[in-house]
């Protein structure tokens, strides 16, 4: 849910600098509506069409409308706020840790819930669970980890000028989290295949939503990445921006330790 | 100073509709947050009408229990998500914030203009309640296990909240990085507006603790939905982790109303009086700060009847009451500087005056409540509802029908002070207490709160009766108000360029209103400057 923050992040006013007092205009940009009507129609109306009322031909045509107007909105933010200047330059930097703070509350809650189910049952893991794997997420805390180095070293390859550089990191970066999520999709495909679902208990109740939400995480994570990644391509970086976005991937980096020694080796 | 610029017209050359709709200016995202708010206002006033008309009889008279749950839904979400928070912490900070620390915009002016339209897609999902097949018939609580097992859309309750928290939370950010790093050069941390600060510390909650209420309505959606088992006791869930989740939030969501609230009176009383806030460092550090940390450990006071051990209400009890202390401060500066002050009784003053006495009212009320042993008696009848209404309903909506009155001048440019603004006033002060009075009377005597009916209990029909033609003289006050502000707004009496003589900044500095950019030239100030430098009296 935070693409847009982040894409936002160096959002600025084109007004703010360079004008005398008078010579302002009223400034405008049609992104921001775009990207809510587009959240608007691709969350809640698609899923209520699908889950509440049962109609894939109303998901769809939710979903069809509201991809293409996000899409657009998103790159026409990203666009405006690469190329204008901000209010109070780099500031963006310090407004998305402010914005973490809210994120790692939404966890907190997420992981207290579990704890509440945890600590009051009688016996843990409750009967019909599956055995967790040992190795799947020493594989994936090894990814994760390695893709927070490798985007602290594409932000050094962006300090020294080395746009080819940073470009080569930063793919590597978006690679490692695309294996993340493909272990992800594996080892549900793998639960799901002998039986344990959301439904199936409380440990899996607890399971699917934390692993689940982190994965939403890591997603919203790489669609930064390539909204850093696009621009890039024709030679154009925001300093502040690939600031943000690496502090993103570190921040859902770190709640990975949380989610794998809470709901793995606990 | 541009106390030159008198009338309406420095900005406002020619009407043009997608200048509003794709705005990125704080005052122009100000504005369409006191439209939306004000439309949510009305509807959820009109539910609250028709909940007053069917309770005036004990027996059904309207409609039958599922459609009045609605109505109940409708009225409380949006009265409080859709009118007070966005009212307060949406338009008035929008507008008047960026004024008052003289800078040019918030710092990231397209992620405002997302905040307000996040919040007209939630105005937009909550209306749909009333046309799609099955809308939502949860309270605004939501309480599981109904919300899980009711045939109504609960997807909707949860993503119209969903909506609103993330449009809150991108505001807390945009709004804490502006008064950090946009004020004036040589504006102090102790120069700032009260308005200011209670909006701060209103923000610092609603980036604390929103997150915990969409991790709550989002378990909702996963249990409802997906099948998960997290309020589900039978499968190893807790049903009261809901309730603890959701008032985690929405206790403090009392002050993220109350504190800008309080901040508006501040501004006005220093204006009107034409004198400086009394003990003004023991009211934002003592007083707002100390709400600001207590106000996160009194959520548990909500559940008192829902079941808990001994131990924890009485801690519970302490915490509330502790709460007191810090409220205490900010009403002792509020009389401090009211106190040998010269005041002009205007239209926002009445409604100023007003709030003291509510205020006075809801807080007095709310010990009670905080008592364990009484509240067991009191819980889940209508002193409850009451209580919460003096607070909720009359004390924030009045200051922010004070502020709107006192910023009237500043936002059209035009005056706001007809003989139509007092009858407003009158109506809306005698219809409220006429309204609730009675709701006190006979929850102590056992009438339950959320009836449709009450054939059991045709002793307190009466009171009801009293209480729904208070309900319509409020309706009566809010026409006139809202007719006075649409007329006054379009041809009103032109306003002088600062009416009230106040030396706050949005006063002194802009034009009325204020064009693109605010200032038209950067204000520079020194450690002698404050909003409150009235001569001493």
């Amino acid at each position: 849910m935070s693409d847009e923050t982040a894409a936002a992040s160096v959002a600025a006013s084109e007004g703010g600098e360079g004008h005398a007092g008078h010579e302002h205009h009223w400034e405008v940009s049609w992104a921001p509506l775009a990207t809510v009507a587009g959240i608007v129609f691709l969350i809640p109306l698609t899923f209520a069409s699908w889950f509440v009322y049962e109609s894939t031909l109303l998901a769809v045509a939710f979903a069809g409308i509201g991809t293409p107007l996000l899409l657009a909105g998103i790159s026409k933010w990203v666009a405006e706020g690469m190329s204008q200047k901000a209010l109070v330059p780099g500031v963006a930097a310090i407004g998305l840790p402010i914005f973490i703070i809210s994120e790692v509350l939404i966890f907190l809650s997420l992981f207290a819930s579990y704890w509440m189910m945890r600590l009051g049952a009688d016996t843990w893991p409750p009967e019909g669970s599956a055995e967790m794997p040992v190795l799947l997420p020493l594989v994936m805390t090894a990814l994760l980890v390695s893709s927070s180095v490798t985007i602290h070293v594409a932000e050094v390859k962006m300090d020294r000028k080395d746009i080819a550089g940073f470009r080569t990191w930063l793919y590597v970066t978006i690679a490692l989290g695309i294996l993340f999520l493909g272990c992800t999709t594996y080892e549900y495909s793998h639960l799901v295949s002998i039986d344990f679902v959301p439904s199936t208990n409380a440990f899996s109740t607890a399971f699917f939503s934390i692993t689940g939400f982190h994965a939403s995480h890591v997603l919203v994570g790489l669609g930064i990445f390539i909204a850093v990644a696009i621009p890039a391509l024709a030679g154009r970086i925001d300093k502040t921006f690939v600031t943000c976005a690496s502090i993103y991937w570190h921040f859902v980096d770190v709640v990975w330790f949380f989610v794998v020694s809470q709901i793995y080796f606990w | 100073m541009s106390t030159e610029t008198t009338t309406t017209t420095t900005a406002t050359s020619r009407f043009n509709i997608w200048e509003w709709i794709f705005t990125t200016d704080h005052k122009r995202i100000g504005i369409l947050y006191l439209i939306g708010s004000i439309a949510a206002f009305i509807v959820a006033g009109l539910m609250a009408l028709l909940i007053r008309i069917e309770q005036s009889s004990p027996s059904t008279l309207l409609v039958d229990p599922s459609e009045y749950n609605v109505w109940l839904y409708f009225h409380g979400a949006a009265m409080i998500l859709a009118f007070l928070i966005p009212g307060l912490t949406g338009f008035a900070a929008n507008f008047f914030l960026p004024l008052m620390i003289g800078a040019k915009d918030v710092a990231f002016p397209r992620i405002n203009a997302f905040s307000v339209w996040l919040f007209y897609g939630a105005i937009l999902l909550a209306l749909l309640s009333f046309v799609i097949p099955d809308g939502p018939d949860i309270m605004w609580t939501a309480y599981p296990p109904y919300s899980i097992i009711t045939e109504g859309n609960t997807a909707f309750y949860v993503f119209t909240v969903h909506l609103l928290g993330f449009s809150s939370i991108l505001g807390a950010v945009n709004f804490l990085i502006t008064v950090i790093y946009m004020r004036a050069p040589g504006m102090g941390w102790n120069q700032l507006n009260l308005f200011v600060w209670t909006t701060v510390a209103a923000f610092v909650l609603q980036l604390v603790f929103i997150p915990v209420l969409a991790a709550a309505v989002t378990l909702l959606l996963f249990d409802k939905y997906l099948g998960t088992h997290f309020f589900n006791p039978d499968m190893g869930g807790d049903v009261l982790l809901y309730q603890n989740l959701f008032w985690f939030y929405s206790h403090p969501a009392v002050y993220v109303i109350f504190l800008p609230a309080v901040g508006i009176l501040f501004d006005i009383i220093a204006s009107m009086g034409k004198n400086r806030i009394f003990n003004y460092k023991a009211c934002v550090y003592g007083g707002i700060g100390g709400i600001v940390l207590i106000t996160g450990e009194v959520w548990v006071h909500h559940l008192y009847v829902s079941g808990m051990p001994d131990w924890i209400r009485i801690g519970q009890m302490v915490t509330t009451l502790l709460i007191s202390v810090p409220v205490g401060l900010i009403v002792l500066s509020m009389w401090g500087t009211l106190y040998k002050a010269s005041i002009t009784y205007n239209t926002a003053m009445h409604f100023t005056a007003a709030c003291f006495f509510l205020v006075l009212l809801g807080g007095l009320t709310g010990i009670p409540l905080a008592m364990t042993a009484i509240t067991v008696h009191l819980s889940e009848t209508s002193f409850v509802h009451a209580h919460f209404h003096f607070i909720m309903a009359m004390f924030s909506t009045f200051a922010l029908f004070a502020g709107i009155y006192y910023w009237f001048p500043k936002m059209t440019g035009r005056m706001a002070e007809g003989v139509l603004g007092r009858i407003g006033f009158w109506a809306n002060m005698v219809g409220v207490n006429l309204a609730f009075w009675p709701l006190f009377i006979i929850g102590v005597q056992g009438m339950p709160r959320r009836y449709p009916n009450y054939e059991r209990f045709p002793q307190f029909e009466p009171y009801h009766d009293v209480a729904t033609i208070g309900a319509f003289i409020i309706a009566v006050g809010m026409a006139c108000t809202l007719i006075n502000w649409i007329y006054s707004a379009f041809w009103g009496e032109p306003a002088p360029a600062n009416p009230w003589n106040s030396k706050s900044l949005e006063w002194t500095h802009t034009a009325n209103p204020p064009g693109p950019g605010n200032f038209s030239e950067d204000p520079v100030l020194d450690e002698n400057w404050s909003p409150y430098d009235y001569e001493a009296k």
